[in-house]
């Protein structure tokens, strides 16, 4: 079965769709009108023809004579204009005009009723005695007729007066120019408007569409449910569809952790039995960044942004955990924040984020590490944090290779931008935002801009 | 410096062990929590080296049951779980130090060194005692800056001494952290050893304080 492409396309079908209606309505509206058209200009035209008729009547008498000196007298009127033709057919004599046309047999004529009344000159009553014919003229063109039978004495008398149906056929189609030109730019206007309102009216079809890319790559993760009502459905199912993708995702996940986890142990036996040969224990240590790096993927890929956490405590014992780990350092480590902070990060990772950026400064400090943590001025839906030290700093072209996210730790010798990439990666899942900057100290600023939870 | 490690993994515990010892530490290896308790409870330690997943008593419970018995001995956490959050929960429950795992040996060895010299009370890692000088972060000994060749077990015993120098020791002290819970302890050796230390530093820097141990002063 083959389908035309661009029929697969809605936006394409409902336009094709409305295009042919609107032609088909347009063609109907064309029709009819030239049809109203066509019959008020016959019936002028029948009119005139009528009065030839009674003109044409007025040379016949009683008797069924034709007054030929009154004939020719009207004569001029009769065939003033070009191509109009008559016919007298009395019982005795015909008299016409030169080449009159070949008439098509027309309906019968009405019968004349017996004891009908003296006959008398044709008048408007006669109007329903008189009938169209149609004919052809000898060059071919086609002529419209009237014609009347009256009773004379000497039997019926058929008048008949033609004119070329060019007559009616011009006004109308002087007339349907300009109408096809109205309704041209009728259908181009409807055709606009159809396209108009398809486009806006299937936005929220292509809004639907970039969500659902956005969170095929990540950069959301879940679908706005405020849609249209027609929409909505599908919109709660993609979210059902991505949550259970998700948490297939993080059980395979857990077990990679766990396999993970599990691997650490005998990794660190072998590495220490091999401590003497160098190359199996550069395998190892191989080993040992492959299970670090996919443990940490794992880990940082399955955040739950309905949570909400107290950031000042966080900080306070992260802080307590630097002391211990960097207690040679003596470092000493100034925050100043609200209490009432708190962010829609789940803890662990709350602490995974801090912890990381915290002990990054601890290491390169030179003798002191500030975090600030605020609400973003004028957004009160997200918290900026800033982690700054006095040290070294990074150097600007280092900065994005250590921010960037799902950066591999072989890739940094040092493993200090490990948690750095890490921290990228979380700051990414809950759609917050890392920045590093020069620290006012001269050392390096981070600063992480996370959203602020509802309570 | 004596050493409680605790560690089931039979592969990892005794690997440990054999490199602390080669760093001249004592080592008394543990394999379950309720064990690990009781040593440490009982048994006088410099350090205590503890995994966190445990059999009988996971290694946290371990900890604070230590704490709550107001041990102090310097814990370092040895563990695959390597989350910050698992690090508050582990200096919560009153460690000293983390590391993670696989880890290199060299860290392990510095830290628990750093974790001893800090417990003594020394905030720098070079101690200085007359002609006698102690890197505690290589664990090196230097007598008027010549490094000094010293045993196992004299290593231990000047280590001793010189964490707390000027300060009396006492020999049931100084003979619980030199040798392993499972040693076969000949009460002479204890002066064998000083003998030996006083040969290679200078007898006056050994000072025997009759009826109670030996001080290290460093004043002469």
């Amino acid at each position: 079965m083959t389908r035309l492409r661009s029929f697969q396309s809605l936006h394409a079908r409902m336009l094709a769709l409305s295009a042919i209606a609107t032609l088909v309505a347009l063609a109907l509206a064309g029709w009819a009108i030239a049809g109203v058209l066509e019959r008020f200009v016959t019936e002028g035209l029948d009119r005139r023809l009528d009065a030839e008729v009674s003109l044409l009547a007025s040379t016949v008498d009683r008797e069924g004579r034709i007054d030929r000196a009154r004939l020719r007298q009207h004569l001029g009127a009769l065939e003033g204009a070009g191509g109009w033709r008559w016919r007298i057919l009395a019982p005795n004599q015909t008299l016409s005009s030169r080449d009159f046309p070949a008439l098509d047999p027309g309906p019968p004529h009405p019968p004349l009723t017996p004891g009908m009344p003296e006959p008398k000159r044709p008048s408007l009553s006669d109007a329903e005695r008189l009938h169209p014919l149609e004919g052809t003229r000898e060059d071919g063109s086609r002529v419209h007729a009237r014609e009347l039978t009256i009773q004379s004495r000497s039997g019926p008398v058929t008048l008949v007066a033609a004119a070329p149906r060019a007559v009616v056929n011009r006004p109308i189609l002087g007339a349907l120019l300009p109408l096809l030109i109205a309704l041209l730019a009728l259908a181009i206007l409807l055709g606009g408007a159809s396209f108009l309102q398809l486009r806006i009216g299937l936005r929220p079809i292509r809004r639907l569409r970039d969500q659902v890319a956005a969170l095929r790559t990540g950069a959301r993760t879940i679908i706005d449910e405020d849609q249209p009502s027609e929409l909505r459905p599908l919109a709660v199912e993609l979210n059902a569809l991505a949550e259970d993708n998700r948490s297939v995702l993080a059980t395979a996940r857990l077990s990679a952790a766990n396999l993970a986890h599990a691997l650490k142990t005998p990794v660190s036996a072998l590495s220490l039995q091999l401590r003497d040969q160098p190359e199996a224990a550069a395998q190892v240590a191989r080993v040992n960044a492959t299970i670090r790096h996919h443990l940490a993927r794992a880990r940082s890929q399955t955040g739950n942004r309905r949570s909400s956490t107290a950031l000042a405590p966080a900080v306070r014992d992260l802080v307590e955990v630097m002391f211990h780990v960097h207690a040679d350092r003596m470092i000493p480590i100034v925050s100043d924040m609200g209490e009432e902070l708190t962010v829609a990060v789940d803890a662990t990772d709350l602490d995974e984020l801090i912890g990381n950026v915290l002990d990054n400064a601890v290491r390169h400090a030179s003798s002191r590490v500030t975090v600030i943590a605020r609400h973003v001025p004028n957004n009160p839906r997200r918290i900026e944090i800033d982690i700054a030290d006095d040290g070294a700093g990074i150097a600007k072209n280092e900065r994005s290779a250590a921010s960037r996210p799902g950066t591999r730790l072989d890739e940094r010798g040092d493993g200090h931008g490990f948690g750095l990439s890490i921290v990228a990666d979380l700051v990414s899942l809950y759609g917050g935002r890392m920045e590093m900057r020069d620290a006012p100290a001269g050392g390096l600023l981070v600063v992480l801009e996370l959203p602020a939870s509802d309570s | 410096m004596r050493i409680l490690l605790v560690e089931d993994d039979p592969d990892l515990g005794p690997a440990i062990r054999h490199a602390l010892r080669t760093e001249n530490f004592a080592v008394d290896l543990i394999t379950n929590g309720i064990d690990a308790a009781h040593m440490g409870d009982t048994e006088h330690y410099d350090a205590a080296v503890l995994d966190l997943g445990l059999p009988a008593l996971d290694g946290l419970s371990v900890l604070r049951a230590w704490r709550a018995a107001d041990r102090a001995l310097p814990v370092l956490i040895l563990t695959a779980r390597e989350n910050w959050s698992d690090k508050v929960a582990g200096f919560k429950a009153g460690a000293d130090d983390y590391l993670i795992k696989p880890f290199r040996v060299e860290e392990l060895v510095m830290r628990l060194r750093a974790l001893v010299r800090r417990a003594a009370g020394h905030a720098q890692p070079l101690l200085r005692c007359g002609p006698l000088s102690f890197d505690t972060q290589i664990g090196q000994f230097e007598l008027q800056g010549l490094p000094l060749k010293l045993t196992a077990f004299e290593w231990r015993v000047l280590s001793q001494l010189m964490l707390r120098k000027e300060a009396v020791i006492e020999r049931l002290d100084l003979l619980e952290k030199v040798y392993e819970g499972d040693a076969d302890v000949d009460s002479n050796s204890l002066e064998v050893i000083i003998g030996r230390l006083r040969k290679k530093v200078g007898a006056e820097l050994i000072e025997t304080v009759r009826g109670r141990g030996y001080r290290l002063t460093c004043a002469a």
